[in-house]
């Protein structure tokens, strides 16, 4: 009976969602909400908002979801693509008749223009990184030059691009929404202006945008041209909501028709176990991986038997359990399941509170010593019950943990500067390769930047040896071993978990794809809504 | 500015104790103290004394919250997470399951500590610079009065949120952030009081007699702010508490594991649909406090003087 | 009267002067860096020093605040870090938003607020002076954001009658309007009440009462406009406080307002659109005063401007 009621509020709800947008009647529309307003359209110029970069452009590649945990990568602008023998020459073939959104079609020189502009230093843009190991990237970044030496355009369709050195996970790169295409004759004349307006915001991708209202909600229209057919949805509507309960109840009132539950870990049990809801849930694997970090500059953790210690102070099995509910596993290394050359049989780091006191009172603190954990203030954020959590756990062993609110400029900031003590965080793949986790935290600059401090020129060494190693097998078995010598030996980070990405979709969502790497900007170009 | 209280409404005198209009026009009672006056116009009001009630009962529960409660406010558990309301846990546990009674109880601590010494904090500063700015006039009195118009003229919430950056966030700097924001309102009120006292008689005697001016200040002036001083400072206590709820909401109040009540809120209202009572408890602690001292000062200002203006 | 107006105005240039100064100092000791706030977890030392000297960050900071007073001198607020475009347009556009939240609020607080105020004057100490006094000051006396995540749960999500948080039909203005203003309703009750009560001890009225006409309606004739006199003015004021006030209704109730912004900017360490916000915010302040001072004055011929 109850069932029924509810099913008729929900339809009623429904139907005045409809009549209230007479407008869109009859129009396939899906809407979800995003807890942050995206700044700009232009993917060169942001580092965390991809949602409008990933449904506006199209990349040279895109990164496919082929089964749960895997993905591969496959033609996206360029048809094909040749790399040479000694991994430094990339050509790609540039699809024809695929058009912009402003009618023109495009070419090898787009392309081009693309990452020039993003080198430009005029453009001030933020993704630069993607860049670096293209010949003469620097010159152009400082300035000295007025191209880029390494970006060639042989034909109309086929551009060449040379890198200074091999590095593998180029191809995967390219296929992340920083490195989206741009249309030439459009962006150049916009300069600055770029992308901040549905008027000034051009791709080749499966939407357009067509309505943009700040703090307030974007709209993107599916594109009647699109190359790979118009989207099976008319509309998809993004809310910027920065308060997650409310972003929860709009969700509950059926105004928004998607939950990203990673706004409300908590709440993943009521959705379970929730009569209305517990069918209506999708999960789908994420490739990254929770992890406290040691700073190395700051004591004891200088100190490898108190990093140890830490490391077997922490019931990691409590804490996925009771506060991510189970919704992952355990991880022993630096690479997360998912991602290519992961190492299951990777050593396993024991829950051993006896063990965790006895190394420290060799480090010289059999009374306990004092630590900090750094935490963005945020009272209802995940890091704060982790961190909380964590206080009471490894208080028996002799860490007297307090906390230390920041708000978020202040903490990254500090963070940047080396000078962040132990901090709780999580890292999803941009691109599908060990790099983009090894080197963000462990390179030379990464691991001061990220205030670990691990200061060790064996790993600097390795992790170049591991950008440019063009045998598949060698690459694995590099990787495999450094993830021991920086987990086990050095013990420079504690890895936690990687966990499921869970979503609860209204019933009237058919079809709803899990990105690839899990996060929580998608492609709603495969959605499909009733 | 009208917003101030008037010179000519500083109750010298005792104020009449009679209520209006029933015996205004009686023959004038033989004159009584003040404070009995005051005390038998507070005592016909029935909200007054059911505000008096309720902040003795909160400054009961700060100080024998060990004594009322098995649990500890921080002892956190993972297995009775989130638990309903039980005979084991009158009002449930939160999502740490810790007892929420207990938090709550702790919080009445927290609770009265921020509504208090920030306002004694901002009163002390608004009073010093007041009675200094109204005594001297002049250029002393422009620039105080212009940096007052500054902090009152400054969106208040944005400001504490900017000092709270500033200092980092802690309890102590809490009361400090409070204290910035909240001085300018008390310096107005004193410097107008001191204005229209400067000029009256007994003052004139005590300058003609030679006595220095900071004892004027603070024995004959001040006390006779007094009764004003006492109104703002009951109603600024609730002021200072929903301030830190907000600035917890913000995330620059209390910090966690602080079992302060707007911090409990923030942190539970995750829990509205699944564990409701997380955030809806200490919500209603809150209100009824705050509730509590607002009818205390009204009350305390009905009975010094019905006509002051907030 | 224009000479009034003038002096004030020209009074109120070193406040201007002195808020945009107190921030920009204060923000300045903050540590933070928007910047690595933009790059967030993907922080790229090379591209955080590269990109604050492009967006001439690294200039030291009396250069950057002269650069803005003199921005702000000939009008231009400059161009917001974060969300890159002006910041006079960020906070134009928001504006109309949180200017109809604060009159809708402000009526509500009015229509609460000065009838309990005028019955508890009335009828001191009665029931009805409670029970309306009462109502009046819960407002005040709970959390914004609790009464809003409560005002949602029932009246959106289990009720269903209004949206839960947007701004795009009357129908949203509602929740946030009533919160906002039920949380100003008892400053109004109290002002309207001590101010009748004030006028009640009048002469005219004790004559007016002596000539033998009855209580209430005595009060509510000759009294009620009298009283009004501050409370007309002071509603100026609250306007004005609203509109600065409402940050925290604007974020749980998802308006895009100028509160927003100037919270968002502040945590983004956005410094042109920060000092932008609270300028507006600020002047907006002013006039507000100026007004009520000017409708006050204007009301009662008691007050001669000096």
């Amino acid at each position: 009976m109850r069932k029924n009621w509810q099913l008729l509020c929900l339809t009623a709800l429904c139907a005045l969602l409809v009549l209230a947008c007479g407008a869109w009647a009859g129009e396939k529309v899906l809407t979800v909400a995003y807890n942050e307003e995206p700044q700009t359209a232009d993917g060169q110029m942001t580092t965390s908002c991809y949602m409008i970069p990933l449904n506006v452009y199209d990349r040279l590649l895109e990164c496919a979801t082929v089964g749960p945990g895997k993905s591969e990568l496959v033609p996206g602008l360029a048809e094909s693509w040749e790399i040479s023998d000694d991994g430094k020459i990339y050509t790609f073939h540039i699809r024809k008749g695929v058009k912009f959104h402003s009618g023109e079609e495009l070419t090898g020189k787009d392309v081009v223009y693309t990452f020039d502009r993003m080198l430009d230093p005029a453009t001030k843009a933020l993704n630069t990184d993607i860049l670096d190991f293209v010949d003469g990237a620097a010159e152009r970044m400082e300035g000295k030059a007025d191209s880029t030496r390494g970006l060639e355009l042989v034909d109309p369709y086929t551009v060449r691009i040379t890198l200074k050195e091999p590095f593998v996970p180029f191809l995967s790169i390219l296929a992340s929404p920083q490195a989206s295409i741009l249309s030439e004759a459009f962006t150049r004349p916009l300069g600055d202006k770029y992308g901040l307006s549905p008027e000034t915001t051009c791709g080749t991708g499966p939407f357009v945008l067509t309505e943009w209202v700040l703090n307030d909600h974007h709209t993107l229209a599916a594109f009647d041209d699109y190359w790979r057919g118009r989207s099976k949805l008319d509309r998809f509507v993004v809310k910027v909501v920065t308060d997650t309960e409310t972003m929860r109840m709009l969700f509950e009132s059926g105004e928004i028709d998607i939950f990203d539950c990673d706004f409300a870990i908590s709440q993943i049990p009521y959705f379970l176990g929730h009569k209305a809801w517990k069918d209506q849930i999708v999960s789908g694997p994420r490739v990254g991986i929770y992890y406290f970090t040691f700073n190395q500059q700051i004591k004891p953790f200088d100190d490898v038997r108190v990093r140890k210690a830490f490391q077997m102070a922490v019931d990691r099995k409590k804490l996925l359990e009771k506060l991510y509910y189970d919704q992952g596993q355990l991880e022993n290394g630096v690479m997360p399941a998912g991602l290519i050359h992961y190492n299951p049989g990777q050593t396993v780091i024991p829950y051993d509170p006896a063990r965790a006191k006895a190394l420290l009172a060799e480090a010289g603190y059999p009374d306990g010593v004092d630590l900090e954990i750094a935490l963005i203030a945020s009272a209802s954020s995940q890091w704060q019950k982790m961190s909380e959590v964590v206080q009471a756990m490894v208080a028996p062993v002799g860490f007297r943990v307090t906390l230390v609110q920041m708000d978020e400029a202040a903490w990254y900031a500090t963070r940047k500067e080396g000078k962040l003590p132990m901090y709780c965080q999580k890292w999803s793949a941009d691109f599908n390769d060990p790099d983009n986790f090894f080197y963000t935290f462990f390179g030379s600059k990464g691991t001061v930047a990220r205030s670990f401090n691990n200061i060790s020129d064996e790993v600097f060494a390795a992790l170049d040896r591991g950008r440019s190693e063009l045998d598949f097998a060698k690459r694995g078995k590099l990787y495999a071993d450094l993830e021991k010598t920086i987990v086990i030996d050095q013990a420079a980070w504690l890895p936690l978990f990687s966990l499921k990405h869970l979503y609860v979709t209204q019933p009237r969502v058919k079809t709803f794809v899990v990105p690839w790497n899990g996060w929580s900007d998608f492609s709603a170009y495969e959605m499909e809504v009733e | 500015m009208s917003k101030d209280i008037r010179p000519d409404e500083i109750p010298l005198s005792a104020p009449s104790s009679v209520p209006f209009p029933a015996e205004e026009f009686e023959a004038v009672e033989p004159p009584t103290s003040f404070l009995k006056d005051v005390w038998q116009a507070y005592r016909n009001n029935r909200m007054a004394l059911g505000g008096a009630l309720g902040v003795a009962l909160l400054v009961f529960m700060a100080v024998f919250a060990p004594l009322l409660t098995p649990y500890g406010p921080f002892d956190i558990d993972l297995d009775v997470m989130t638990l309903p309301p039980s005979a084991a846990h009158w009002l449930g546990t939160d999502q740490f399951g810790r007892d929420l009674l207990t938090r709550i109880l702790y919080g009445s601590r927290i609770s009265l500590v921020i509504g208090i010494v920030p306002t004694l904090l901002s009163m002390a500063i608004g009073t010093t610079l007041g009675l200094v700015g109204g005594w001297y006039g002049g250029k002393i009195d422009y620039a105080i009065m212009r940096l007052a118009d500054i902090v009152l003229a400054f969106p208040s919430v944005l400001l504490a949120m900017v000092v709270m950056y500033t200092l980092g966030a802690s309890l102590f700097n809490l009361f400090i952030a409070l204290a910035v924001v909240g001085w300018a309102g008390t310096s107005r009120v004193v410097r107008s009081q001191v204005i229209s006292l400067r000029e009256k008689e007994f003052v004139e005697a005590c300058r003609a007699m030679g006595v220095k001016t900071p004892v004027i200040l603070f024995r004959h002036i001040l006390p006779n702010c007094l009764p004003s001083l006492i109104v703002l400072f009951t109603l600024g206590i609730p002021g200072a508490i929903l301030s830190e709820a907000s600035l917890s909401f913000l995330g620059v109040g209390a910090q966690p594991p602080t079992p302060s009540w707007g911090l409990i809120i923030v942190s539970g209202k995750e829990f509205l649909f699944s564990a409701p009572w997380i955030a809806i408890a200490p919500g209603v602690f809150i209100l009824l406090t705050v509730l509590a001292f607002n009818f205390l000062g009204d009350g305390l200002r009905d009975a010094f003087d019905p006509y002051m203006k907030p | 009267m224009k000479k009034f107006i003038l002096q004030r105005l020209i009074v109120s240039i070193p406040v201007l002067v002195g808020v945009t100064f107190l921030l920009f100092w204060l923000l300045n000791v903050v540590p933070g860096d928007p910047v690595a706030l933009m790059m967030k977890e993907h922080i790229s030392v090379d591209v955080v020093e590269r990109v604050r000297q492009q967006m001439h960050l690294d200039d030291p900071a009396w250069v950057r605040y002269l650069r803005f007073l003199w921005g702000a001198v000939r009008g231009d607020l400059g161009e917001s870090y974060k969300l890159k475009r002006p910041v006079a347009d960020l906070i134009l556009n928001a504006f109309p938003n949180t200017f109809l939240l604060a009159v809708a609020a402000a009526l509500f607080a009015w229509i609460v607020g000065i009838p309990a105020g005028i019955v508890s004057a009335v009828r001191k100490y009665s029931l009805s002076d409670h029970f309306f006094m009462g109502f009046s000051l819960m407002g005040v006396s709970m959390p914004v954001f609790w009464s809003a995540l409560l005002f949602q749960y029932l009246f959106a999500v289990k009720l269903g009658w209004l949206p839960v948080a947007g701004f795009n039909s009357w129908k949203c203005l509602v929740m946030p309007a009533v919160v906002l203003g039920w949380s100003s309703a008892g400053i109004v009750a109290r002002l309207t009440r001590s101010s009748l009560l004030e006028v009640m001890r009048c002469d005219y009225i004790r004559t007016a009462r002596a000539k033998g006409l009855l209580g209430v309606a005595v009060i509510l004739r000759h009294g009620l406009k009298n009283a009004m006199l501050p409370v007309v003015t002071v509603m100026a004021i609250q306007v004005a406080s609203l509109l600065a006030g409402a940050v925290i209704t604007e974020s749980v109730f998802n308006i895009p307002g100028v509160g927003r912004i100037a919270v968002g900017a502040i945590q983004a360490r956005d410094m042109p659109l920060l000092q932008g916000a609270v300028l507006f915010e600020t002047v907006l302040v002013i006039f507000g005063n100026l007004a009520a001072d000017t409708l006050y004055a204007w009301l009662d011929p008691r007050i001669k401007f000096d």
